[in-house]
């Protein structure tokens, strides 16, 4: 009161300040700036390389989601195919046969010429005729109109993957083949529709008749066994090791050896698999469940460690509040907090499944990477999974596989979407409402 | 005050300590009432009677203040329960002090004794203690119904009340100038009045009290005055 | 007030439903608790004070045995209500805590509906025979938690749906329902606004009727407000046990004055 100069100093000292923060506000400013350049610039790099991955597959993959096929007039002739000898009879005879009706120019009876012309048709096409009559043998004698698919060079060449213009001697399709399917086209019988053989036809060694059934139904019973196994294990393990067992050495040493566990590569998970389940067990080989459970192992980690988080997640208040009403440790436990982490566990475990699914290395280890022209039935059926199909198929040399490949991962790619697209659902719809 | 407080313990708080003070104001009215007749009428039963009644007044007022200190400690009150609290503190000290005019007009009864009556200001002692009961009275009721214009009702009319303490004052000093043996008598009667005169003003300061119960404002000081006897009297020398 | 005896102040007369002697409580090495004497009167509400930290709620918890879910926890001396030990090997304290209510810090309402939430109890320790009874039940609850009028129409909404003050008096409903004596209150109104407090403060008043309340509270004033004896706790001592408007108006011991005076904290 008595003196106002401090004030006023006061007041001069207090500018300085402000001057003193201004020149240090550019600079953190220029930080801040930098800081999140690297960040859009990080996020951008994420997003090309995710880009390029997908745009790759896709316009690789994108052909193998059709599958050029020929519509021809077949006439079921019953001196080749005699109803009493069935399954058997001369269905190829046939069906070059009825080729032959387009070409009236060339001679069927020359039998190199006949092979030249039957190339067009896929190596399968006898065998879907086949399975026509047999299911109805009142078609022989009678003309019937067939649509198969073309093998996998005129495949290719109608899908504008063989150039033309290439000399004949680097050509997979000579002059006169692609002179005959010319022919062909001009007569409107060549059609490109959708490739439904690509997930209900099983694998084949001719990538025009290879389908993901087979990979679908082996993954479909991996992802079971790996669930009914891995899940109740699992959260029973979390809700002991969260809710029961004594914060000690001992269960800091489990806990530690958990979340290593989930750190182990999934290679040597196969490599116990194979010794511990076929080895010493005695499993099949190949087997979706054992396959199952070797992913199982790799996922009960992940569950314990979100199941854990998720029951570490409920407020302690609504434990005191069933506590102090008289309820018991378990029921503290079963009617209050794990229903409430749930949302959560669910979540953890979906994602964990998302990774088995994706997973190849364990099953390579134990034969799941066999080839199988059949959808295995039950789990102890030989099968491949997806991502050991994609894996065959990548290893294969003929050309149609390579845009194969690109479609089945392109298939589990869109089945891990779902999942954690599933994930998220829950984890919102089930937001916590405390 | 009509709202009831969310927290019923303090509405019955509030409302045990206002009856108290209600009941203690109809004590102090009482004993006022009792001591002039006791001094009027030389009634040394009744004068007794209103120095006993007196220690009952003073314990009412002692627990109320207690009742009122412990509303303030667990209650906390604020805004006009906060102003009643403390209208209340001052109120019953008013209302113990005009108990303890009461009792020392009581007490005169007995000194009085034999003396001849001074003619005329039994009657206008009379007169003005019914009018200071009076303001005693309209001050509680005021405070009851936190009437305010009825506490400025009271205000004004003490007024009248240091008019009448003026016109006996002179009339006793006029006595006793007449005849000195009259002095003891009309020293006593004197204070009789002068005590009437206080009660008038302790009435007034309830009123004040009241004002500020109701609207937060404490009123002038400059209330009007007409006590000519303090120092400049024109013949009190 | 002078007529009518208040029962505020007549406390004394009261039985004693709680006796505590040489309680002593350790969280590892830590002496949260130490020797703490105390009886608490049937039919009032005890309120315990004292700065954070001074042990006050792990005494409360003492009470119904909320602390043996802390492993590090270790209670001695001796307990009783009614005269039993409550720490008793043959006591379980799921039982206990039937008998023995406790409200919360924080509103915590099971994700249920207000229903369900008020019926956990009496389901749990199996109080109803049937719907009816149940209902009976419910109802009597919510009525004594003095919010059956705001919610009667809607007892299928959810509990956390409520304001946080009408939250609160769900939980104490819920507390009541599985008919305890004495009902334990850690905090009741530190999460609430203050007309939400008023109403909760109101309600304890009226529980006073009919249970044994022990409230644990950081406002001094709601501690004047609410109970009738008042303990002040200071670093796990016992400092002072008397009259509430003794402790607030001439506390004993000059570390209650200390602290009820703010100088202390």
């Amino acid at each position: 009161m008595s003196d106002t100069t401090p004030e006023y100093r006061g007041a001069g000292h207090h500018g300085g300040t402000m001057d003193t923060v201004r020149k240090g506000l550019a600079k953190r400013k220029r930080k801040q700036m930098i800081l999140q350049g690297f960040g859009i610039a990080a996020i951008g790099f994420a997003l090309t390389v995710l880009f390029i991955l997908l745009a790759s597959l896709f316009s690789t993959g994108y052909q193998a989601f059709t599958q050029t096929h020929v519509e021809l007039d077949v006439f079921v002739d019953p001196q080749e195919i005699p109803e009493e000898n069935l399954p058997r009879g001369g269905f190829r005879d046939v069906l070059s046969d009825s080729l032959g009706q387009y070409f009236p120019e060339s001679d069927m009876t020359d039998r190199a010429e006949a092979r030249v012309l039957s190339s067009i048709l896929s190596n399968g096409a006898q065998f879907t005729l086949r399975d026509m009559i047999v299911e109805d043998p009142s078609l022989i004698g009678q003309t019937i109109s067939l649509k198969v698919a073309t093998s996998d060079p005129y495949d290719q060449l109608n899908k504008g993957l063989i150039d033309r213009d290439t000399p004949e001697d680097f050509r997979r399709l000579k002059d006169e083949e692609i002179q005959n399917f010319d022919t062909l086209s001009e007569l409107g019988l060549i059609s490109k529709p959708l490739n439904t053989g690509l997930l209900t036809n099983a694998d084949s060694r001719f990538p025009e008749l290879a389908g993901l059934k087979g990979a679908l139904v082996g993954s479909f019973w991996v992802l079971l066994t790996c669930f009914v196994i891995s899940f109740p294990l699992g959260i029973g393990a979390a809700i002991y090791l969260e809710e029961f067992a004594p914060k000690n050495k001992v269960s800091d040493f489990i806990e530690v050896n958990i979340n290593n566990l989930a750190a182990v590569p999934s290679v040597v998970f196969g490599l116990l698999a194979l010794a511990v389940f076929i080895g010493w067990f005695g499993m099949p080989r190949s087997a979706p469940f054992v396959g199952g459970l070797t992913l199982a192992l790799m996922t009960m980690p992940t569950i314990i460690i979100a199941t854990r988080a998720s029951l570490k997640a409920v407020p302690p208040s609504i434990r005191e509040a069933a506590l102090g009403v008289g309820a018991s440790k378990h029921q503290v436990v079963f009617q209050h907090v794990l229903p409430l982490a749930m949302p959560g566990i669910l979540t953890g475990t979906i994602i964990g499944l998302a990774q088995a699914l994706g997973e190849t290395a364990p099953l390579l280890l134990i034969g799941m990477n066999a080839f199988i022209t059949s959808a295995a039935s039950s789990p102890f059926d030989s099968a491949t999974a997806l991502p050991t199909q994609i894996f065959i198929w990548a290893d294969s040399p003929e050309r149609g596989f390579v845009s194969r490949t690109s479609a089945a991962i392109l298939v589990l790619l869109g089945f891990l979407i779902t999942m954690n697209a599933i994930a998220i659902f829950l984890r919102q719809r089930f937001q916590r409402k405390w | 005050m009509s709202d009831k407080h969310i927290v019923s313990g303090f509405d019955r708080d509030l409302a045990a300590i206002e009856t108290s003070v209600a009941q203690i104001g109809a004590m102090a009215r009482d004993a006022l009432r009792d001591a002039i007749t006791a001094c009027l009428e030389r009634d040394r039963d009744l004068a007794a009677q209103v120095k006993t009644g007196d220690h009952a007044l003073d314990r009412l007022e002692a627990d109320t203040r207690l009742a009122t200190i412990k509303l303030i400690a667990l209650r906390a009150p604020s805004a006009v329960d906060l102003r009643f609290v403390l209208a209340v503190l001052e109120i019953c000290a008013h209302l113990e002090r005009c108990g303890d005019y009461a009792k020392n007009i009581a007490k005169r009864s007995t000194e009085l004794g034999p003396h001849a009556q001074l003619a005329g200001t039994d009657r206008a002692l009379l007169r003005m203690s019914q009018s200071v009961g009076q303001m005693l009275g309209d001050a509680l009721a005021a405070f009851l119904d936190r009437d305010v214009d009825k506490a400025r009702a009271v205000i004004a009319s003490d007024l009248e009340t240091d008019h009448s303490y003026n016109s006996l004052f002179r009339g006793l000093l006029t006595y006793m100038m007449e005849d000195p043996r009259n002095i003891t008598a009309g020293m006593h009667l004197h204070f009789v009045a002068k005590h009437l005169e206080r009660i008038g003003d302790r009435a007034t300061g309830i009123a004040e009290q009241v004002i500020y119960l109701v609207t937060g404002e404490l009123p002038d000081d400059d209330r009007p005055k007409a006590d000519l006897t303090t120092p400049p009297a024109p013949s009190a020398g | 007030m002078y007529d009518a005896p208040n029962p505020a102040t007549n406390v004394d007369q009261q039985d004693i439903k709680i006796t505590a002697k040489g309680v002593q409580v350790y969280y590892g090495e830590t002496h949260a608790i130490k020797d703490v004497d105390v009886n608490i009167v049937d039919r009032a509400v005890t309120s315990f004070i004292g700065p954070s930290g001074c042990g006050k709620s792990t005494f409360l918890r003492c009470l119904n045995r909320m602390n043996d879910t802390i492993d590090i926890c270790r209670v001695e001396g001796d307990i009783r209500i009614d005269g039993d030990d409550i720490y008793d090997k043959r006591v379980d304290p799921v039982q206990l805590r039937a008998k023995v209510g406790m409200v919360f810090q924080k509103p915590n309402p099971f994700p249920k509906s207000i229903y369900d939430n008020v019926a956990y109890g009496p389901r749990i320790h199996g109080l109803a025979k049937n719907k009816a009874d149940l209902d009976v039940i419910v109802e009597r609850a919510l009525r004594r938690g003095a919010i059956w009028d705001e919610v009667k129409d809607r007892l299928d909404a959810p509990g956390t749906g409520l304001s946080g003050g009408q939250q609160q008096r769900l939980c104490i409903a819920r507390a009541v329902a599985t008919e305890p004596e004495v009902l334990l209150m850690d905090e009741p109104c530190s999460a609430l606004d203050p007309i939400a407090t008023a109403q909760v403060e109101e309600l304890i008043d009226e529980l006073r009727r009919d249970y044994t309340v022990v409230i644990v509270t950081h406002s001094m004033q709601q501690a004047a407000r609410v109970s009738q004896k008042t303990a002040f706790f200071h670093l796990g001592d016992l400092v002072e046990y008397g009259e509430t408007d003794q402790i607030f108006t001439n506390p004993k011991d000059e570390r209650t004055e200390r602290y009820v005076t703010g100088r202390i904290g």
